[in-house]
């Protein structure tokens, strides 16, 4: 049996051409290098909380990848994630490591920036700067915590008021607590006042906000708190102006409100942690405080805090301001 | 009817348990069990006769050509219309969803390890394997596999080595090529179609960026399995047919059927080994 | 056998050998083929082996060259045990089928070559004049180059002859030669076989139930009827049988009186 030579030759160049185009798809696909990937170099970051980030997600610089995450781990009291840096990839050593979060399919990567000239390169297995950024989770656990704060505040405040509310002799009391108080009320309501003006003019987050009319479609999962103290505040408004009617009508004894010690310092602890939390919102401490100074935070929280501005609005119509204008105009 | 296929010597005396057990076994778990059996047993008498295998340096020819370069045509035209379907059916699943960009590596990555390996060797099974099984089976049945025995040359060594050796160097031929010509069939697909509209260069971009070559051989290992498994049962199901020229036929029915069957079956559990 | 040697269509030929069956039964299934068959065939000698069809002739000459392993009993090839794969080593065994069984992918020519080609009997030129001796004995050198599918049946059972002697056999075995031939293609095969034990001295075993065959080149005959061999001894012997079973196999009566064909009547 012998083969035709054309038969051989035909064989030879299908296989050759085969393994030229293996050959070249090696190339092309894992640069010549032996397969997998680049060695690359390591570098270790370290954060308070990886998030979602997992091992094999991108490390970009200016978003370029440069590497991936070789493999996340617990060091001690921190969460520590080791990035792979290709190893024509060289990184300065006052650069900072971010995590980012990638919206859509929800998978992370680490950001990296890329620092000055002046400094000089992160030697291999050298540790890289990390900065925390505040992520979307904490900030919504955050605002729910105040709006709990603002329901207690206000809660208590109606309380005091109601409770007693069919007793003749309120108004004297009410009268002298808030002629002692009237100092307090004054200051809440400049602040609070502050507070809107800043907001009208667009200033701080919220403003910026609230000018932003395509925020209105979001979600509003995460102030239901808020809402509920708008609420609060809403029904107290109501007794107020229930309350004020009846005095006006002359119904009831001041006697009994005098002797009711007890009532008096309720009102007047709940008037004292409405104006601690009016302050703080001025000053810009705590979240909302927060919210209002940093600009940066926008970005992260736009969709959650669309809603949020609906719930400013209650507070703005029907809060605690007009609540207390209320009662105030009612007596005075 | 019990299971008589394997009247061998052996079984003359008092049959063991284990004998008694697969008399009782249903006939197809029997014949499931002895073509397996046969199967690897043909493996084993064929790979003692590889030192051997530079004198079938003719018939490894014969073979590549058939198995190779023939078979090329209709592996090219197939994976290309695979790669532009792969193309087209993300592509318009994709639309809304906005992974339209990810297409090239979605083409890429479907056909390097899935398709182009199964493709090459369904096609294989189909062009070749009943080729194979038609030749054995009309070999045996006009006794010319009888005549060589006779003449004390191995049917397994001028037959099946051959063909073994000429699978194992094809294979990555026909797969690479598969991949290629579906990745091309999946770009030009991407640039063309109105709702897909993506430049061969960025789908190329998208396809390096999210493939190593690890993911090409992983495929060219799966197509080595399927193409050794294809040309064993094809040669084993050839080599026992017994009876009349009708029953070429159906050993290639059988040969046929039997591949596509396990190279799919063949499919799940090698891309779960080499995970 | 002196002259072996000197004789022998090529160089090389080993003496040849006896074969002796003994008690040899076969099954397939629950159906007995063979049912105890001995007998005993000497070096250099034609035996014949006769019966009607399905009285287990093939099957008995596939135990010979071990395609075929028995359920009882013994058969042996030079005194090596003939099911043993390994005696095919040792002794050089041709087969003639009954339909040929050449291989339809080669041409003559390399139907005749494989086997030396295979195991490494010489280059080439040695392989290729070893192959035209075996066609030049049976006439077949204009022949060479045609496939099988082009050749006629007589020229196919000598193309298989040829095949066989190109492997020098020791044992060879014919499986119906005379099948499907017409009278005068018959004598020529029937004639080619006694011509070969002639000047090669190979054992020959002849399965046939050509009489003509038989009675013309046997040195011995043996009758399988029913899985059972109802005769064995010489064919002069076959002149005048005893038995009314070989009579009637021998000389069988056209008899359109039969009781068999009453019902055909209307």
């Amino acid at each position: 049996m012998t083969n035709n030579p054309q038969q051989t030759a035909r064989v030879g160049l299908f296989f050759l051409l085969g393994m030229a185009l293996i050959w070249v798809t090696f190339e092309t696909l894992s640069g010549g290098k032996l397969w997998f990937k680049d060695k690359g170099y390591q570098l270790v970051a370290g954060f308070d909380s990886l998030k979602e980030l997992k091992a094999g997600d991108d490390v970009r610089m200016a978003g370029v990848k440069i590497g991936d995450v070789a493999l996340t781990r617990l060091a001690g009291r921190r969460a520590e994630a080791v990035l792979r840096i290709d190893s024509d990839k060289r990184i300065k050593a006052d650069a900072t490591a971010t995590i980012v979060t990638q919206g859509l399919i929800g998978t992370g990567y680490v950001s990296i920036d890329l620092g000055t000239d002046a400094a000089p390169f992160l030697p291999a297995g050298g540790e890289i700067r990390t900065a925390a950024t505040a992520d979307l989770n904490s900030v919504m656990a955050q605002l729910g915590d105040l709006g709990r704060k603002l329901e207690g505040a206000l809660g208590g405040l109606g309380t005091s008021l109601n409770g007693d509310s069919r007793q003749p002799g309120l108004l004297q009391k009410v009268d002298t607590i808030l002629t002692e108080n009237r100092e307090n009320l004054s200051r809440t309501t400049a602040n609070l006042q502050q507070i809107t003006d800043k907001v009208n003019r667009g200033e701080g987050t919220l403003g910026r906000l609230l000018n932003d009319s395509r925020l209105h479609d979001e979600l509003l999962a995460g102030v239901t708190e808020l809402k509920q103290g708008a609420t609060q505040a809403r029904s107290f408004l109501a007794n107020a102006e229930e309350l004020v009617a009846e005095v006006k009508r002359g119904r009831g004894t001041l006697g009994a409100l005098v002797y009711d010690q007890k009532a008096a310092d309720d009102l007047k602890a709940s008037l004292a942690s409405l104006r601690e939390v009016s302050e703080q919102l001025a000053q810009g401490r705590g979240t909302l405080g927060q919210l209002l100074k940093d600009d940066s935070l926008v970005r992260e929280t736009r969709a959650l805090l669309k809603k949020a501005d609906r719930a400013i609005d209650n507070l703005d119509d029907t809060g605690p301001i007009t609540a207390v204008g209320v009662v105030a105009n009612g007596l005075f | 009817m019990p299971n008589t296929l394997s009247a061998s010597p052996a079984s003359r005396g008092t049959p063991s348990v284990t004998d008694r057990l697969l008399t009782w076994l249903p006939t197809p778990v029997f014949q499931v069990l002895h073509g397996t059996g046969s199967t690897l047993l043909l493996l084993g008498r064929t790979l003692r006769h590889v030192p051997s295998l530079p004198r079938q340096f003719g018939r490894f020819i014969e073979q590549c050509h058939l198995i190779g370069y023939t078979t090329m045509p209709i592996v090219g035209i197939l994976s290309f219309f695979i790669g532009s379907v792969l193309a087209l059916q993300s592509g318009h699943a994709g639309e809304n969803v906005g992974y339209k960009q990810f297409i090239g590596a979605l083409v890429g990555l479907t056909m390097a390890r899935e398709l182009g390996p199964v493709m090459a060797a369904v096609l294989l099974a189909g062009r070749v394997g009943s080729a194979i099984a038609a030749e054995l089976a009309s070999m045996k049945v006009y006794q010319e596999v009888d005549a060589l025995e006779t003449m004390n040359i191995p049917p397994e060594r001028m037959l099946v080595l051959p063909r073994l050796a000429a699978v194992l160097t094809m294979m990555p031929v026909l797969t690479i090529m598969a991949d290629l010509v579906g990745w091309f069939g999946g770009a030009i697909v991407s640039k063309y179609t109105h709702f897909i509209s993506i430049e061969p260069a960025s789908y190329f971009a998208n396809l390096r960026q999210y493939m190593d070559f690890s993911d090409v051989l992983n495929g060219l290992i799966k197509a080595e399995v399927f193409g050794v498994t294809v040309v064993l049962v094809c040669c084993n199901i050839g080599l026992n047919t017994r009876g009349g020229p009708r029953e070429i036929g159906a050993s290639v029915t059988r040969a046929v059927v039997t591949s596509l069957i396990l190279i799919l079956v063949l499919d799940f559990f090698v891309t779960k080994a080499l995970m | 056998m002196p002259a072996a040697n000197s004789t022998s269509p090529l160089p090389g030929a080993a003496p040849a050998v006896g074969v002796t069956v003994e008690s040899l039964s076969k099954r397939f299934g629950t159906f007995e083929v063979l049912r105890g068959v001995s007998f005993a065939v000497q070096p250099g000698e034609i035996f014949v082996l006769m019966g009607p069809s399905g009285s287990g002739k093939s099957v008995l000459l596939k135990h010979l060259v071990g395609l075929e392993s028995p359920s009882a009993g013994q058969t042996t090839v030079a005194g090596l045990d003939a099911s043993d794969p390994t005696t095919r080593e040792r002794v050089r065994m041709a087969l003639v089928f009954q339909a040929g069984a050449l291989f339809n992918s080669l041409s003559v020519y390399d139907n005749l070559a494989l086997y030396p080609r295979e195991h490494r009997l010489g280059d080439e030129a040695a392989i290729r004049d070893r192959v035209m001796r075996a066609l030049q004995i049976l006439s077949l050198e204009n022949a060479a180059h045609k496939f099988p599918a082009e050749l006629s049946g007589g020229m196919k059972k000598r193309v298989a002859i040829a095949r066989a002697l190109v492997m020098e056999p020791q044992l060879l075995l014919y499986d119906e030669p005379t099948s499907e031939l017409d009278p005068v293609m018959s004598a020529t095969i029937t004639e080619i076989i006694a011509t070969l034990r002639q000047r090669y001295q190979v054992t020959s075993i002849v399965v046939s139930h050509d009489r003509d065959l038989a009675l013309a080149i046997a040195d011995r005959i043996g009758i399988l009827m029913g899985g059972e061999l109802i005769f064995l001894g010489p064919s002069a012997d076959l002149r005048n049988p005893t038995d009314p079973r070989v009579a009637d196999f021998l000389n069988p009566r056209i008899d359109l009186e039969h009781p068999r064909f009453k019902h055909l009547e209307t």
